[in-house]
């Protein structure tokens, strides 16, 4: 605790803008999340359900690890909906108490979100019964990551963050060389490289922050 | 929400500082003196409230108590130095209601802003070259 009940000023000059910056960041701490706890949590998400899914049905349809068949994807389900409960929690933390334009941005981000995935999971479910089982993964996988690439951009934009937009631009790029890679590849490539770069963005933002 | 007709007063009270700002700058440099430093700003206690209001984006409000606890001051000590900010007019504080309890609210006007900013700048020019820290 510093003594601020005075009117102190100061000698030096240098002792000003130290103050300052120490007490900008400060700030920024308090009201922006810790980015490994934005990202982490996205990145294990991918690691674990994208990588159950590569063992389970694997390049040519072949398996490499025996278990029950709807075991990646109870995984994937289960593991997105606790991802954005924590993410939504840690958000809303760092911004509590604050109002103003960038609430309003958050909102309208949050809610692009939740509409994109809506749209497509329609659209999907839609023409998955015409779709040959060996490339649902793909449909489904691609679709939904092409998705998260661009708003990962689209992020960027808003926030002015450069790191968002090179995450985003990663996660757009892999994903479209799984897909051309083919079925089983997809997963590998997304759970290595996808959820590789999310644990990456989050530790380099932290480590910007410190 | 912000009333439309105060923006325009911050805007334009902000653009006459920023004028007023130019012609001091001018002056001292042909007398060579060094930059007066805002009385308002240069105090430990309203520095840190300043610098912290700074990082939230234009426009944002915070309310008291959040920012107590960002800058872990006791709530009798922040308003006095908000009153003497607010009185520069370089914060604004209202009082609204959040449901049924009521919130103070508190932002950086763009007047206080522009008088952070000219006050780091008169700063630096204090600050002898090759001693700047970062």
């Amino acid at each position: 605790m510093t003594s601020t009940d005075d009117e102190s000023t100061f000698e030096d000059p240098g002792e000003a803008l130290r103050l300052i910056e120490r007490e900008q960041v400060n700030t920024l701490r308090h009201v922006t999340p810790d980015p490994r706890l934005m990202y982490w949590p996205w990145g294990l998400t991918w690691l674990i359900s994208f990588g159950l899914s590569f063992l389970r049905f694997g390049p040519d349809g072949k398996t490499i690890v025996d278990m029950p068949d709807w075991l990646p994807l109870l995984a994937l389900t289960g593991l997105l909906i606790a991802a954005g409960i924590f993410t939504g929690v840690v958000g809303a933390r760092a911004s509590r108490h604050i109002s103003g334009p960038s609430s309003r941005q958050g909102a309208a981000y949050g809610i692009s979100w939740s509409a994109g995935f809506t749209s497509l999971a329609i659209i999907f479910g839609r023409v998955s019964e015409h779709v040959p089982d060996e490339m649902l993964g793909l449909l489904w996988g691609g679709g939904m990551v092409a998705l998260v690439g661009v708003l990962y951009m689209a992020g960027s934009a808003i926030w002015d963050v450069r790191d968002m937009f090179v995450l985003g631009a990663w996660i757009s790029v892999v994903n479209v060389i799984g897909v051309l890679w083919g079925p089983g590849w997809h997963a590998l490539v997304l759970a290595v490289a996808g959820g590789g770069g999310l644990l990456v963005a989050g530790f380099v933002g932290w480590m910007r922050r410190r | 929400m912000t009333d439309p007709k105060d923006a325009e007063a911050d805007r334009r009270d902000a653009r006459t500082d920023r004028e007023d700002a130019r012609t001091d700058r001018e002056s001292a440099g042909l007398n060579g003196d060094l930059p007066e430093l805002d009385p308002v700003i240069h105090a430990q206690a309203r520095l840190r409230v300043v610098a912290a209001l700074s990082q939230l984006p234009g426009g944002d409000r915070i309310t008291f108590p959040r920012l107590q606890e960002i800058l872990r001051m006791t709530a009798g000590n922040l308003s006095v130095h908000l009153r003497k900010l607010e009185e520069a007019g370089y914060v604004e504080v209202t009082k609204t209601h959040r449901g049924r309890t009521p919130a103070t609210l508190v932002h950086l006007t763009q007047r206080g802003r522009f008088a952070f900013e000219e006050y780091v700048a008169a700063l630096r020019t204090l600050i002898a070259p090759g001693e700047e820290p970062s």
